[in-house]
Parts: structure tokens; sequence; C-alpha cells
């Protein structure tokens, strides 16, 4: 395994600038996610590192070696495909030993790494069957299994989770996490499935529109969003659109009048966490914002409940109540008191 | 339980009422001839009176076998339809790649380029060539007039010709049934194959080829068959003197009227036809199969 350093990666076709001056650091054995809605170049990044994409401008850099004018195949770069992308006429052995092959290893020495890659994914005694005879989680192990075994630089995933159903992929998601976390290996995916990102990365680049918003550790991203995209993205929030009137206040456009800390005047937008707001029947107490409101729409999602509440004709706020005993399940068209504190708030200005 | 039955005995009804016409039909127009012409192959033939004569004897079939001019035609044929479906498959899987991986908005008008020329008939498009590849052809004419050569190239009422002419006819069929075959393979295992360490050539000999086997046994067998009974091509770019084995059946029923021998080269230019398409797709298929599990 190896450090990835890329510099300044750029891909542009024509007009359309796919991925704008991206850099980044992997360290050695880190487990990278890049996170982004669809078209947003994470894939085109990923892919400029694997070769399959030639860069308009910018450096990959491998265990300190530049590899942006090497074509895949002289790379070192173990891929596993969205689409597992196996050999549909070889056995799951042949599949794993091609890499080794290429590679020109020993034939006593392919036969036993393709034994230990696949037991590494719990898939031993499973080589002498195609493709075609295993499950889609099975196929996805092999995939995993072949990339690995020929002992890759950098593991590349793109989207490898998307194909299995939710169940399953749960259960892959923490299995792929602690293989590399146990072999130590430098890793960066893609998805667009946060929840997969926030399992499975040491740290996260979150995309959009080809360039990168920010980078950081889970905690990072939800808690001090860098821009208010991050804020929206990654996990949920409500975004209150008005001005700051002075650092510390903020007027939405449906007239309330919220505490804040920080902020320009100016215009801008105010985040909330839907889980940092309580609410209850009563006023509350010792909370820099309390407001009034109405209940209009209630959903019960297991763990929790998703309250949104009317506060002014043009703000609504989105509360989410952790579904204990006890807890305060307010009804549709109910009068309700919401409040937070002044820190649980982010501003965003224009 | 009897309503079942009886719902099964309907279907079964429907199915052959449905499927009926079609077998009458190949039953009556291939088979029936097949049969009738077999039976002629093995009667005599009275050069005086050009008359069919009733027996049963393999004389026709051994005449062929044993005159060196009808020997040489087969081996032509052979040779001609070997060299064109090798060719075939060598310029078509290119095409047909690009075809089955292009991303154009224009993929339909590419599909529709290369179907183009099913629509000029054998002999029309033969006619063409004549034009070009005369001695005062277009080509001859081009080259000569730019100082390239001095007396014309001798292409017309050659091999050569008749390889180029089948070729053009065929190179069709070999690309679509290569495209068909290629656009189903996932391009994420050709990836694959790269990522893990195989150059452009060794992807292609262990991922793209066995994978498009299919395609490009359909796309052999048809362009060899059509090759092997292609009449228009040779006899019209070949010239008079120019033997393979379709004209020269044709030439025994029309001009000779001697059904019993132009019967018995019809039935052995069918059996080799066949004889060889079988061995050739029993070997490539152990190939592959050999590849598969070394």
């Amino acid at each position: 395994m190896a450090q990835l350093d890329i510099e300044n990666l750029s891909k542009r076709y024509g007009d359309f600038q796919a991925v704008r001056e991206v850099s980044l650091q992997v360290a050695d054995g880190e487990f990278l996610v890049l996170l982004g809605p669809s078209g947003c170049g994470k894939t085109t990044t990923l892919r400029m590192v694997a070769g399959f994409i030639e860069p308009t401008a910018g450096h990959v850099k491998l265990g300190g070696r530049d590899v942006t004018l090497l074509p895949p195949w002289r790379r070192n770069a173990g891929m596993v495909f969205q689409s597992y992308a196996l050999f549909p006429h070889l056995t799951v052995a042949q599949n794993v030993a091609f890499g080794l092959e290429m590679r020109k290893v020993a034939r006593a020495e392919i036969a036993k790494r393709v034994d230990d890659a696949l037991a590494l994914v719990r898939l031993a005694g499973h080589g002498g069957r195609l493709p075609r005879q295993l499950s889609g989680g099975q196929q996805q192990r092999v995939a995993l299994a072949r990339a690995l075994a020929i002992h890759p630089d950098v593991l590349l995933l793109d989207e490898p989770l998307s194909n299995l159903d939710a169940k399953l992929r749960q259960e892959v998601r923490v299995e792929i996490r602690e293989l590399q976390q146990k072999l130590g290996l430098t890793a960066v995916m893609v998805t667009h499935d946060q929840e997969e990102a926030l399992t499975m990365a040491d740290r996260l680049v979150v995309m959009s529109e080809g360039a990168v918003r920010q980078v950081g550790t889970q905690r990072d991203l939800y808690e001090r969003p860098a821009n208010r995209f991050v804020a929206d993205f990654v996990g949920r929030s409500t975004f209150f659109e008005g001005m700051v009137e002075a650092p510390g206040r903020f007027r939405t456009d449906g007239g309330l009048t919220l505490a804040c800390v920080g902020g320009t005047p100016g215009r801008g937008a105010l985040a909330l966490r839907p889980e940092r707001v309580g609410i209850a029947s009563t006023a509350g107490s010792g909370l820099d914002n309390n407001l009034r409101g109405t209940v209009e729409f209630v959903s019960y999602l297991g763990a929790l409940i998703d309250i949104h509440v009317r506060l002014s004709p043009s703000d609504r706020l989105i509360v989410h109540v952790a579904n204990r005993d006890g807890a305060f399940v307010p009804e549709v068209g109910q009068p309700v008191h919401v409040g937070w504190p002044a820190a649980a708030a982010q501003v965003f200005n224009e | 339980m009897s309503l079942a039955i009886d719902r099964q005995r309907s279907r079964l009804l429907t199915a052959s009422a449905l499927i009926g016409p079609a077998t009458i039909f190949v039953a009556v127009s291939l088979f029936a001839p097949l049969a009738i012409l077999f039976r002629f192959s093995l009667n005599g033939f009275d050069k005086a009176t050009k008359t069919m004569v009733e027996a049963l004897t393999a004389a026709n079939y051994i005449h062929f076998f044993t005159d060196p001019y009808y020997t040489a035609a087969l081996a032509t044929t052979v040779k001609i339809a070997l060299l064109s479906t090798v060719a075939c498959l060598v310029l078509g899987f290119p095409l047909a790649y690009v075809v089955a991986r292009t991303q154009s908005r224009f993929k339909h008008l590419l599909i529709i380029a290369i179907v183009l020329p099913l629509f000029v008939g054998n002999a029309v498009r033969a006619a063409g060539w004549m034009v070009v590849f005369g001695n005062k052809g277009f080509v001859n004419a081009g080259l000569t007039g730019l100082g390239l050569i001095d007396k014309p190239l001798e292409i017309m009422f050659t091999e050569k010709a008749v390889i180029i002419g089948i070729i053009a006819v065929n190179l069709p069929f070999m690309v679509l049934s290569l495209q068909s075959v290629i656009e189903g393979i996932d391009r994420a295992v050709e990836e694959a194959a790269f990522s893990l360490g195989a150059p452009p050539l060794t992807m292609f000999r262990r991922v793209l080829w066995p994978l498009a086997l299919p395609g490009i046994l359909s796309g052999t067998i048809l362009t060899f068959i059509l090759a092997m009974n292609a009449y228009a091509t040779p006899y019209l770019l070949g010239g008079p003197l120019f033997k393979m084995m379709a004209p020269l059946v044709y030439n025994q029923f029309t001009q000779q009227t001697n059904w019993p021998f132009g019967g018995a080269i019809a039935f052995i230019l069918m059996a080799v036809t066949l004889g060889l398409t079988v061995v050739a797709n029993l070997l490539i298929q152990r190939r592959s199969a050999r590849r598969t599990t070394a």
C-alpha cells in the first residue's frame, strides 16, 4: 500500500468542466470517500486515478511515483466496479488469478494467493464456480478479492454497494471497512449514499459541480459544514432564508428574528439540524430562541419522529424527536413551542 | 383437473396452428426439392439425347472427384470462402466494436450505413465493381492519370476481384453479428482487465475474444456459407473462366441440362459447406473451453 496524491486534477469535456482543480492527499492506510450528487465529478476523479480517463491538467502520484501518463495496466491500482465486472467466462479462482497471471507470478504462488484472497472474503471453496452461480453479495466479494490479490498500491471502489439490497449493503459496508483496517489498505471510494460514506470513511470529500466543497471527518462535515451545500447535502437541515442584521441576529424573510452566533451583515441563510431543536406543548426557558408554531406534518420513521412546524407563512421548521418512552409527539394542527440555543444554528452568507 | 387438460390441449392446438404453416412451407420448399434432387444425382445422363436415365449409381460423384477441373473448382471455392471470411472477421471486428461502443447520437445512422449495401442487389453491385475495376475503369484510369502506374492493374476477372466483391457483400452480415454480441459485453469488464494489468492485446485475447465468441461464430458461419454459395459475384467479377461451385451448378442445370451431375455438384457443395462449418465450430469451441479450464 502507498500514499496517493492528487494534485490540481482537472478534466474538461469541450465546454463542460467535469472536474476542477481537485487536490487530495490520501495517507497510507487511509480510507477516503468521495461523496456527492450524481454528476459532481467524483467518478471522473476516481477514473482518472485508475487511468481510464486522461486528465486535462494535474497529476496523480502513487507512492510518490507520478502515474499521470501511465495506462491503467501499469498503475497497480485495484478497482472494484459498480457492476463488479467479473469475467463471466472464467471461474471465481480464474478471475482472482487474472491479475497475478498478468504479473507473471509463478503458478504455485498464484494458487496460494488466490486461496488467501478468497479466504479473506469468506469464499474459500467457491473457486471452481462461475460468477453467475453466485449471489450478488458473493460476486461483490469476488470482485474485492480479485482487486486485493494483486496487492495494489491503492484500492479504488466505484459505488461498490449500489447493486446490493439494503440489508446486505449494511453488512458489506462494515465488512469492507474492517478488511480495509485489518490490511491497512489505502482506499478511495465513490458513493452518493451518505450513510455509506459516514460508516466507512476515515475522511470524506464532498464534491459538487466538479469541485471539492469540503474535506474532513464525519464530525467536521456534520457539525462544521464549510458552506451551505455541505450543510444541505450531509444530514438534514432546515434553511431559513433572510438577512443577517448584525452579528448574532438573523431576520427571516417571514419576519422572525433569530439569535445566532456570528455572521456578517447581508443576505444569507440560517441552517439548523432537526435534532438540535426542542419541542414542547409549553414554552421552554433558558434557550436563546423560543418560538410558537403549528404542527403541519408528522411522520413516524421508527427510531425518530419527523415533525414539520409552521413558524410563519414562509418559514417551516423540521424537528426530529427521538422515539423514546414519554417523547412528546404532537398531532397535526396542534400549537407547539420550539426552541434551540443560538450555537445550534449556523449562518451562511450568500 | 380436466379443465387444466382441456386448456393445455387448446394451447397445443393454437401453437400448432401458429407454427404449422411455416413448418409445412419449409418442408415442402426445402426438403422435398432436396430429396428429389438427391435422387436425381444418383441417376445417369445420356449425352447424345441430353436426357436423364433412370439409375442408382454414384457415377456423378465419382466423376466430380476424379476430374481435376471440378476438384479445382471446389478448392477455389473453399479457398475464396475461407479468405473472404477471415478478411470479413478482421475488417469487421474493429468496425463492430466501434459501433457497439459508441455513445454518439448518430449510432443509428452508423448502423444504417453498414446495412445500406444490402439494399443494393449483388448483381447490381457487381456490375458497379466492373466499372470501377475494369482496365479502363475508375481505379486504373485514376492511378494511370496520376502517373502512379504505367499499365492497368489486373483486377477485373481475377481471384482478387472476386474476393474483394464477396468481402463487400458479406461484411455487413459479419459486422451486425459481432456488434449485437459486443453490445452485450459490459464495458467495465474490459476496464477490469486493464486495471488488473492486462495491456489491450492481452485484454482482447483473454476477455473480449472469448466473450464475443458467440457473435464470431454466427458471423463466420453466415459469411462462410454465403461465400461458399456466392453466385453473382464470381460470375460477374471472375469472368467466364473463373470457376466456383455455385455458377458450376447453375451451368450444369441450364447450359448442359445435366440435372444428375448438377444435382451431385449441389450436394457436394452443401456437404462440404456443412462439414467445414461444423468442424470449425467444434475446433473453436473446444479451444476456448480448454483455455477456460487451463
